[in-house]
């Protein structure tokens, strides 16, 4: 069986060892880097499935590997931060980090967003075989063509800006957008006027295409970062 | 004109030299002489050029080019600024250039004629003070002067020489200057010198020895000039010793008034005050009818206020008609011990003698000196004309309104006289309804025309024969002119009743203004909002808008405007010129622009707010477009931004204080977490690393129940670790106050949600429910920070009750804010601990051996943060039993067209 192959990028020893021990039980492939010129080499040389860096590296900043890692290929990557760096987590997302997870993180927590994280990368191989002007995600159908939106197969009626959402939340499937992105996306500009109708279309986009709503089962929200689809 | 404005990058450059400098003022020293040609600028050249030997930075800022020659060979050697040329009307003037003077900034700098005017479009008017520029710049200044330049001494030159000189300098730049070197020669000498042609060329030389140079002249000038100096000596060693002494012992006072000999008086008075070396003060005794002067009255009583103002004396003014006894009045409250006052000229008829000003005041005053100066010119009344031009003003509303008055007094008395009511209450309705037209219309006139009419209808309806305008009745024209004089005084008595009400009406006014400043000024919370309310009373008192602005620590200067017009006028005062003014009053600390001699050219005049520590702020009152200020209310103002600075100080002072008190707090608190925390740490610490270790070495002695609970012990320990790490994060970021957190709107739903996400709920045998009404109710927050609050409170909740009670959770819209309530069915709080249930290290098990999970920092911390958020956190009890914990955050509004 093909074991997939992580890239531990994480300068803390015990941190580390955590989390390959976690990766060995789950019977991950995987490669350590204690420091960000060493992960942007093994990046390429080892090419991994996915990527877990920790933003406080001693030697470059979390955004710049980002960076340097995007211009080339578009393996996941899962930001792990401290709590008091929450303006860096917003940062190393809009550079095109995939997910964060934040210090203290309990280890079933880490592997859920892993595997949501693999799972992306894998439908996205996909992706490029059909003509992808369907979406389907459990319960959830986008036909992007009729511009239409069901939910268990019933037909469900949104607004132009719902609809806008949710596409857009459906194309990076997988990944944590941060409101400005949104913003950026649905809107055209990041107004802070618009924060709070982003909110507001986000609660009823959710009422219609969740069950539960104090449960969700497609719209993750991550609060003072943003939003994300979640592949079910 | 604008051409001429320096500008603004200049003032810039300036300033930035300036900023390098140390704050020592510079020493001016003056040459003094008693006419032209006695060879100041001689002696200040050699004077220089023997500072340049001993190495002092010497440079020529400007000297006269109509010198002898032996005084511009004087010049070699010494290194000129070259001057500044101004075109004004056709001709090329060249002036001293003050902005590279500064540029250069030597040790010491050489000005020729201190007395000069500046050209039009200088930054200055006269040229002192572009030397007090320079001195304020730590730069040593010599300059020259002669006799009949120095102002208090202005009138006695001219009468002794026949020649009015324009360009003066006030007494205090030659009292207050730190040297003055007498030029001396004998009056032969200088004759001899002109004759020579050293001093004028050959046709100037004759018109100036015929007019000026007369040898009786220049004795006169030079005894003069030798006396003052000898008075300057004498001054300055009074004011060394024990000026406060000596000045409380003589109190001179004059009037101001727009009388044209006024100016000889204050001149008198000055030369008074300085020999007897006394407080000199200057009253103005503002009436109804000064109220009203106009053209060039009103230009004389400015002028004459500005030279009193410029000779020393500190101007008062007073309200009120009568002037004598404001006058005595005011000298018996603030110890004046001599008057000076003109003759004045305003007996008026001959009929009505009215008493002189002068024998008023002696009757009203009883041992205070009066000195009189006699007038030599003509009769002067200037009231009586402006008067009479201001009060008749043509309306047809007026005329409308008489009439109507005299025809219902007319229909009235036809009524009466229907009745055979008597004359005499008929001649009473006319002069009650003249009464009532006085009072309603404008102007005396109204009431006089109204009187001769009463009397003609009363003649043509009332007395027989009726319907004529004859009368047969030898009596009748007793009765008429009696009706006639009564009318006419009630209707003037009516009239001056109403001018004195509209007085006293502006008076209270301003007395409201002045009392409110205060009071308001105390109510502000900030430096910008004490300004503010400063600008708003200066507003409110000249009535115009207002711009203020904060001293910048750093940055530029950016004007904020009070207006209570609706028109937005900001962009016509903030243009780079403008600011340009209000950058030299901020590092000059002085006043500047429209109506005063410093970049007259400006729209606004600029003020600056004082405090001990410099200037705390700047007002800018536009003038451009409004009238201008006269004395009274300038001195309103400069009150109301004095107080300001005061109040502004205070607030300095105090704030200064709240922040080391605060420092002071926040170390001890740091103190005591630490204590708190080494001591809290330490039992989860040791229950874990003694878990660990036991499980290391005794594993096979364990099964797996008993590893399991120690696993579990370990687990629960670093949880509550997390956990108090989580709070004491927070700590770090909201002690400093609200710097540091982050305000977004976030949905309350989404919040709680995610709080209860760090609630274990499988651990926990609580329910817990959510209660929100509108789903989409949103608030201002730092959402990482609110909800360790709610994370706090639920398990404050959780631990504090017991297991099965409910815990609700719920957020309701009340006004503008989100009240979050979080309520259990508990046992409830004692009154007395929910006083304490804030403070930090306080903990509802205090006493109780177990005290371990709890640091009594989560409350204290969730007050801190709902503080922080500007909300409110509260407790009490919950019906019929248990908790509440309240708390308000800023509502969002959501607009959600888009």
């Amino acid at each position: 069986m093909y074991k997939q192959k992580i890239l531990i990028i994480e300068d803390d020893p015990a941190i580390s060892n955590l989390i390959k021990t976690t990766l060995e039980t789950q019977n991950y492939q995987y490669h350590t880097a204690k420091t960000g010129s060493e992960a942007i080499i093994d990046a390429v040389s080892y090419n991994p499935d996915a990527i877990i860096l920790d933003l406080g590296l001693p030697d470059m900043d979390g955004v710049t590997i980002i960076n340097k890692v995007r211009s080339w290929t578009n393996t996941p990557i899962i930001v792990v931060s401290a709590r008091s760096e929450d303006q860096d987590k917003v940062e190393a997302l809009d550079a095109g980090a995939d997910d964060y997870i934040t210090k203290p993180f309990s280890i079933d927590e880490f592997l859920a967003r892993l595997r949501v994280a693999l799972r992306r990368k894998n439908s996205e191989g996909e992706k490029s075989d059909t003509n992808n002007s369907v979406y389907v995600n459990g319960g959830l159908k986008i036909d992007y063509v009729a511009g239409c939106v069901y939910v268990d197969e019933n037909e469900i009626h949104l607004t132009p800006i719902e609809y806008k959402l949710l596409c857009l939340l459906a194309k990076n499937t997988g990944k944590v957008l941060t409101h400005n992105y949104i913003l950026k996306e649905v809107w055209g500009s990041v107004i802070a006027s618009d924060t709070p109708s982003l909110r507001v279309f986000m609660a009823t986009l959710r009422k219609k295409i969740e069950k539960d709503t104090s449960n969700p089962q497609y719209i993750q929200t991550h609060i003072s970062v943003g939003y994300r689809m979640i592949k079910v | 004109m604008d051409d001429f404005r320096p500008s603004p990058e200049v003032f810039l450059r300036e300033i930035n030299i300036q900023d390098n400098k140390n704050s020592i003022e510079g020493k001016l020293k003056i040459f003094f002489g008693y006419a032209a040609g006695v060879g100041k600028t001689y002696a200040m050249l050699k004077a220089a050029h023997q500072a340049k030997k001993e190495g002092i930075d010497v440079v020529v800022g400007y000297v006269e080019k109509h010198q002898r020659p032996a005084t511009l060979a004087l010049l070699k050697g010494l290194e000129i600024i070259p001057e500044k040329e101004y075109k004004y009307k056709g001709i090329t003037l060249k002036e001293f250039d003050i902005d590279k003077a500064l540029e250069r900034n030597p040790k010491l700098i050489l000005i020729d004629e201190l007395a000069h005017t500046n050209a039009e479009g200088s930054r200055h008017k006269k040229r002192y003070q572009d030397i007090k520029e320079l001195l304020r710049a730590g730069i040593d200044v010599y300059t020259t002067v002669n006799v009949q330049h120095i102002e208090s001494l202005n009138d006695v030159v001219e009468a002794i020489t026949g020649i009015a000189v324009n360009e003066r300098i006030p007494d205090y730049v030659f009292d207050y200057a730190d040297k003055v070197s007498v030029v001396d020669i004998e009056p032969e000498d200088l004759i001899e010198r002109l004759k020579e042609g050293k001093v004028y060329k050959e046709i100037q030389a004759q018109r100036a020895l015929g007019n000026f140079f007369t040898k009786e002249n220049l004795a006169a000038l030079r005894e003069i000039a030798l006396r003052r100096t000898a008075d300057r000596l004498n001054r300055t060693a009074v004011n060394e010793g024990h000026e406060n002494a000596v000045k409380a012992k003589e109190h001179i006072l004059i009037c101001i008034s727009s009388s044209p000999s006024n100016e000889r008086v204050i001149r008198t008075a000055a030369r008074m005050a300085e020999a007897f070396h006394s407080k000199f003060t200057a009253l103005f005794v503002e009436t109804v009818e000064s109220k009203e002067l106009q053209g060039d009255n009103l230009k004389r009583l400015r002028k004459n206020i500005h030279l009193a103002e410029q000779l020393g004396a500190e101007i008062t003014t007073v309200y009120g008609d009568d002037m004598a006894l404001q006058i005595a009045e005011y000298a018996k409250i603030s110890g004046v011990t001599k008057i000076v006052m003109g003759r004045t000229n305003h007996k008026t008829g001959v009929v009505f003698h009215k008493k002189n000003l002068a024998d008023k005041l002696i009757e009203c005053i009883g041992n205070i000196d009066i000195y009189i100066i006699p007038d030599n010119q003509p009769l002067y009344k200037p009231k009586k004309m402006s008067v009479k031009k201001e009060t008749f003003s043509f309306s047809w509303i007026d005329i409308g309104k008489m009439l109507i008055v005299l025809v219902i007094s007319t229909l009235t008395c036809l009524i009466f006289a229907k009745y055979n009511v008597s004359e005499a209450n008929i001649i009473t309705v006319y002069i009650l309804g003249v009464l009532i037209t006085a009072v309603w219309t404008n102007g005396q006139m109204y009431g006089a025309i109204s009187s001769f009419l009463g009397v003609l209808t009363f003649n043509f309806f009332f007395t027989d024969p009726k319907f004529t305008f004859n009368a047969i009745d030898p009596s009748y024209p007793i009765t008429f002119f009696i009706m006639l004089m009564s009318s006419i005084i009630s209707s003037s008595l009516a009239i001056k009743v109403k001018k004195q009400a509209k007085l006293s009406a502006q008076k209270a006014y301003y007395t409201e203004i002045l009392l409110g400043t205060n009071q308001k000024l105390q109510k502000g919370r900030t430096e910008e909002e004490i300004l503010k309310i400063a600008a708003g009373q200066v507003s409110l008192l000249l009535n115009r808008p207002v711009l203020y602005c904060l001293s910048p620590k750093c940055n530029k200067i950016k004007f904020n405007i009070f207006d209570n017009s609706e028109k937005n006028v900001i962009n016509d005062y903030t243009t780079l010129e403008e600011y340009g003014v209000a950058e030299w009053v901020l590092k000059n600390n002085k006043h500047a622009g429209a109506s005063t001699n410093t970049l007259p050219n400006a729209k606004c005049l600029y003020l600056a707010v004082r405090g001990a520590s410099g200037v705390l702020g700047i007002i800018g009152i536009p003038c451009d477009k409004y009238p201008l200020l006269d004395s009274f209310e300038k001195n309103l103002m400069i009150a109301i931004i004095n107080e300001c600075g005061i109040v502004l100080e205070k607030k300095h002072i105090s704030d200064e204080k709240y922040a080391m008190e605060m420092e002071a707090k926040q170390e001890k608190l740091r103190a005591n977490l630490l204590r708190a925390i080494s001591h809290d740490l330490r039992t989860p610490l040791t229950s874990i690393s003694g878990n660990a270790l036991m499980l290391m070495e005794n594993n096979k002695y364990f099964d797996d129940n008993k590893k399991n609970e120690i696993y579990t012990v370990i687990y629960d320990d670093a949880m509550w670790l997390v956990n108090l790490t989580e709070n004491l994060l927070s700590i770090t970021r909201i002690e400093n106050g609200t710097i540091n957190i982050n305000l977004q709107p976030e949905l309350i739903e989404e919040v709680f949600q995610e709080a209860l996400k760090h609630i274990d709920r499988n651990k926990v045998n609580h329910t817990i429910k959510v209660d929100i009404d509108d789903e989409f109710i949103m608030a201002y927050m730092d959402a990482r920070l609110i909800i360790q609050v709610i994370i706090n409170i639920v398990n404050n909740a959780i631990k504090y009750t017991f297991d099965g009670s409910e815990i609700i959770l719920s957020a309701k819209r009340i006004g503008d804010t989100v009240s979050i309530k979080i309520s259990d069915n508990g046992n409830g709080i004692s009154d007395q601990s929910k006083e304490h249930i804030f403070d930090m290290f306080y903990t509802a098990s205090q006493g109780k051996a177990d005290s371990r999970r709890g640091l009594g920092l989560g409350l204290s911390l969730c007050r801190s943060i709902i503080l922080a958020h500007k909300g409110k956190i509260d407790v009490y009890d919950n019906i019929p039993n248990g908790t509440v914990f309240e708390f308000t955050l800023k509502l969002v509004e959501v607009n959600t067209d888009v």
